[in-house]
């Protein structure tokens, strides 16, 4: 670089760059200046006067903080003059002078800055003999966080980071002086996502964790370098461990995926790895109970009610569904057994074959930070990846990028400049149809014939320059347009719009689910083999079939929800791994019952688990190691870290043995020793994956080309879907959708999360004065279906005329909800 | 020198020897101790079987921090701590441990984790009876740490 320029510290000549802090240089020259308030990822302040240097000024020697002093060339500093280390040690001083020493009850005694640096800079007395202050100690910021504000240095780390990351000015800093203390501002909860993050920047012990509270000492603590499964972006964490039991997950730094934060769910919610509801041995129903056997006589029982069902039905009567939160190991072995040995290409998994989406996820997480315009097509990020969403927000702030926003409830994000679109669930496709003509315009091309009709008004002239402007923007659409009655005209159309403003190659699909591209890659679809190759591909199948040592049929399969729809017909036999259809529909309890054989693997007694002929318990992803492909196609490993519970054992060694008893003649190929052998195998079998092995996925993963697969090129005419229809008494429109608090298995496990976030259904102040409710009032959802009964909440972020239930609410799964219409079903709703 | 000479002088040590033993006898109690039929008095600083000591209103001292365990050089002690529940605290203030426990197969007396507590909590108190019949025996539990067969050793007064 050409902007080296040379300052002194102590006499010694270092290289540092123009502008950059002080701290920051010193540091490259091996210095390490004590500071409490400065941290890279946040502005410079300088409240603490911990990094007190002296420097040459113009009116001689003077004391500077180090950590907001830019470098010049030819600078002087004194880092060890008398005088600095005098300064230093005062600063000391005064800090501990109220600081209540109370390390041995202390969570971050061990790994605090405040013990290292007083050790290294204090003097080890003080001149004060007066009683300390006494402050809040013990004192609950919300369910997450304890504040100790005797403990505090008020260094404004916290406050900072809610404003400049979270952009939720959530904490302040009140009264003066010595008495200055942290708080909330009255009335105001600390509920941002990413809270947690100001436990992991607190240089003290003033913020800390109250879930793992009292838990762990660091010193005692092993640690395990992993990634988060609760979402698809793939935050590195580290989970910290002792006697084998997760005590805490902190967060890693990967500055291609998560920088240095991860949110609440990832932190806090690990609470299944060691959940009272796991199971601890296989079941197996013996005079129609559910009753504990052992492993071998479980694995005989799966292998015989597969054989028989085989024998009595053929292949094409057995299904496997696997799971888009479950490792790509085991996701492979499902399908290899599944095609190659039981011979049927019914596989998937709930977000595979149902849900039209871009198989290659996004292009990067870094694009999204580098955006100077973000595209958000039915994708909520705050509460789906809320550290996405911080990204987003930075890229706003401080890039100036404008958001334009296609929703159907008025998402946090739309606080910001651009353009916010808000249609009614069924009503997509035709503004989709508007921007397209729109982008068109903007960029002098002509439209389609089909599209002539088709008005375009200011604010989709709005958007379409904002699009044709962008050079880099950040385009993704999400589950809410993808899933369900009618997606594959609006993401047709949405499409349609992305590749008229000439972007088609940007357009990326964030996937929720933590391995969702990975299952799709893994060849878990009726229609895709590993590496994603089309079943119709004759030389795929021919590879594969080398490999397996096994032939393949090209027939497809019948998909996640075919499978359950047939079990009243074709499908005898199902292979469920990790994924729990009763729970998220009661009404598939039907079809399961029906079947001749149910074999269910997972960590708890789900309602499915419930129906099952043998249940197989699974560990977690925390007790086996595996690799994950996040919605940026990042293979990352997750190795293990704890011991599992019980007799749990990981997904691919159940696998393994059931594929070789099933197939006794074949179980050479069926013997491999370890993950990583596995996850050798899946390089061979998937091309994207070639040139991947266990040790060079590293510490911060690897990922597969983005072009890898094809891009949408051309705008293509659709057959719009027809909204449901209204009518006087299913007058309403249901709108479903993810928040970060649900009660789904794996995150109701950490119970003394559940009272977290507001589970109920929404209105908008309109309908709700409409209909003469109050927030709280017990409301009936009615569809032609079922009816659901629930709290109300009421926000203004919905749309009027929709009602919003969320998924994964317990004992009120909106997906009883659903008719033909699917998630866009209309529906009634009064007072309970 | 003739050997009648020796024989004399050989008697006469003799007797002013067992004089010596004789007066003692009489005029000393006797230094042997009947154990374990009685006590055997320890000096003050002995290190024998571990204590968890309480305050005087009957709460624990021990507050969980794991510096015993950190101190400790064999690796003897566990303890896993937890917060007080407010209505009915074990101990002053917001931790107390859940779990303590001392292997006495693995510790060797040395004292460090009574020097490490903050709160006294810890002491080796004076008895030395540690022989069991079942090595699991060997682990002590909070319970038994906390009713140690001899009562508590109090170093100094609650402050």
């Amino acid at each position: 670089m050409s902007d080296w320029i040379t300052i002194t510290i102590d006499g010694k000549e270092v290289k540092a760059k123009q502008g950059e802090l002080l701290t920051e240089a010193a540091a490259r020259a091996g210095i390490h200046i004590p500071v409490f308030c400065s941290h890279p990822k946040l502005d410079p302040l300088g409240a603490c006067r911990m990094c007190l240097v002296e420097t040459e000024g113009r009116r001689g020697k003077m004391l500077v903080t180090a950590c907001t002093t830019p470098v010049n060339d030819g600078a002087v500093f004194y880092y060890d003059s008398p005088r600095a280390k005098d300064a230093r040690a005062g600063t000391m001083e005064l800090i501990l002078a109220n600081h209540p020493l109370d390390c041995p009850i202390c969570d971050k005694g061990g790994e605090c800055d405040l013990q290292d640096q007083a050790m290294e800079h204090g003097t080890g007395h003080s001149h004060y003999w007066e009683e300390k202050r006494h402050k809040e100690k013990n004192y609950p910021l919300s369910d997450l966080i304890m504040l100790d504000q005797e403990r505090c240095v008020t260094c404004w780390r916290c406050i900072r980071y809610l404003e400049q990351w979270e952009d939720k000015p959530q904490l302040g800093l009140f009264n003066r002086g010595s008495a200055t203390v942290i708080d909330k501002f009255p009335d105001a909860e600390l509920d941002a996502y990413t809270s947690g993050s100001i436990v992991d920047i607190c240089p003290v012990g003033a913020l800390t964790n109250r879930l793992s509270r009292f838990r762990y000492r660091p010193w005692r603590l092993e640690h395990t370098d992993s990634i988060c499964t609760h979402c698809g972006m793939g935050c590195n964490l580290r989970i910290d461990t002792r006697d084998f039991r997760v005590r805490r997950n902190v967060a890693r730094t990967n500055m291609a995926v998560n920088d240095e934060w991860i949110c609440d769910k990832g932190r806090f919610a690990n609470g299944f790895a060691f959940s009272e509801q796991r199971l601890i041995q296989p079941l197996a129903r013996i005079d129609g109970e559910l009753q504990p056997v052992s492993w071998s006589e479980a694995l005989d029982r799966v292998v015989a009610g597969l054989k028989d069902v085989v024998a009595r039905h053929g292949a094409a009567s057995v299904g496997g569904i696997g799971s888009a939160k479950l490792s790509n190991e085991a996701n492979y072995l499902l399908g290899k057994f599944m095609r190659g040995l039981v011979g049927t290409n019914n596989v998937d998994f709930r977000e595979g074959s149902a849900l039209k989406a871009e198989r290659r996820g996004i292009p990067s997480l870094k694009a999204a930070r580098e955006a100077d315009l973000i595209v958000l097509m039915g994708v909520d990020p705050s509460e789906e990846m809320p550290v996405l969403a911080n990204f987003l927000k930075r890229a706003v702030k401080r890039g100036g990028a404008p958001v334009i926003i296609v929703h159907s409830r008025r998402i946090e994000l739309t606080k910001y400049d651009g353009v916010f679109f808000n249609p009614a669930p069924g009503e997509e496709s035709p503004l989709f149809d508007a921007l397209t003509k729109a982008s068109l315009q903007a960029r002098n091309e002509a439209s389609p014939d089909w599209l002539a009709e088709v008005e375009v008004d200011e604010e989709t002239r709005k958007a379409a320059a904002l699009l044709a402007k962008a050079e880099k923007p950040f385009i993704i659409y999400g589950t809410d347009y993808a899933w369900g009655y009618g997606s594959a005209s609006i993401v047709q159309a949405l499409t349609n719009w992305i590749v008229a403003a000439g972007h088609g190659d940007r357009l990326g699909f964030l996937h929720s689910q933590a391995n969702a591209v990975g299952a799709a890659d893994m060849g878990l679809m009726p229609d895709l083999l590993p590496g994603q190759r089309p079943l119709t591909d004759a030389a795929a199948r021919a590879q594969l079939e080398a490999l397996w040592q096994t032939e393949l049929s090209a027939q497809a399969g019948l998909g996640y929800s075919g499978m359950i729809a047939s079990a009243l017909g074709r499908i005898k036999a199902l292979y469920i791994m990790g994924a729990d259809p009763v729970g998220e529909k009661p009404g598939y309890q039907k079809e399961l019952s029906s079947l001749d054989f149910l074999v269910v693997q997972d960590l708890f007694l789900t309602e499915t688990a419930k129906l099952a002929d043998v249940v197989l318990p699974a560990a977690s992803y925390v007790e086996s190691a595996g690799t994950f492909t996040s919605t940026e196609r990042r293979v990352q490993k997750a190795p293990q870290a704890a011991k599992a519970v019980g007799d749990s054992l990981p997904d691919w060694t159940i696998l393994m043995h059931i594929a070789r008893r099933y197939a006794p003649e074949k179980a050479d190929a069926w013997r491999t020793p370890s993950v990583e052998a596995i996850f050798a195998e899946i390089t061979q079998a998937a091309p994207q994956y070639a040139g991947f092995t266990w040790e060079n996925l590293g510490d911060s993963g690897r990922q597969w080309a983005w072009d890898a697969l094809p891009a949408p090129r051309e705008i293509v005419a659709y057959q719009a879907s027809e909204p449901a229809p209204i009518d006087k008494t299913f007058n309403m429109r249901l709108v479903t959708g993810s928040l970060l608090w649900d009660d789904g298995n794996v995150f109701a496990a950490t119970e003394r999360m559940a009272s977290l976030g507001r589970k109920g259904v929404w209105l908008h102040p309109a309908d709700a004065e409409a209909l003469g409710v109050f927030e709280g009032d017990a409301i009936a959802v009615r569809s032609r279906e079922a009816s659901l009964e629930l709290p109300l909440y009421i926000s203004p972020r919905i749309r009027p005329g929709t009602v919003f239930v969320p998924f994964s609410l317990k004992d009120a799964p909106v997906g009883e909800l659903f008719d033909e219409y699917g998630p866009r079903t209309t529906v009634a709703v009064y007072r309970a | 020198m003739s050997g009648l000479k020796e024989l004399v002088q050989g008697a006469e040590f003799i007797a002013k020897s067992m004089g010596v033993t004789l007066k003692t006898l009489v005029t000393e109690a006797p230094n042997t101790v009947q154990y374990p039929e009685e006590p055997v008095a320890m000096y003050p600083r002995f290190r024998g079987l571990h204590e968890l000591r309480r305050y005087e209103d009957g709460m624990e001292r021990c507050i969980g921090c794991s510096l015993c365990e950190a101190a400790c050089p064999t690796g003897a002690i566990y303890v896993l701590a937890a917060e007080n529940d407010p209505s009915n605290p074990v101990s002053p203030g917001e931790r107390h441990a859940e779990v303590y426990e001392v292997n006495l197969m693995r510790c060797i007396f040395c004292g460090d984790c009574m020097r490490a507590c903050p709160t006294e909590a810890i002491v080796l108190g004076h008895n030395f009876e540690l022989a069991q019949y079942d090595r699991v025996d060997l682990i002590l539990d909070k319970e038994a740490l906390l009713n140690p067969p001899t009562p508590n050793v109090i170093i100094r007064p609650d402050a």
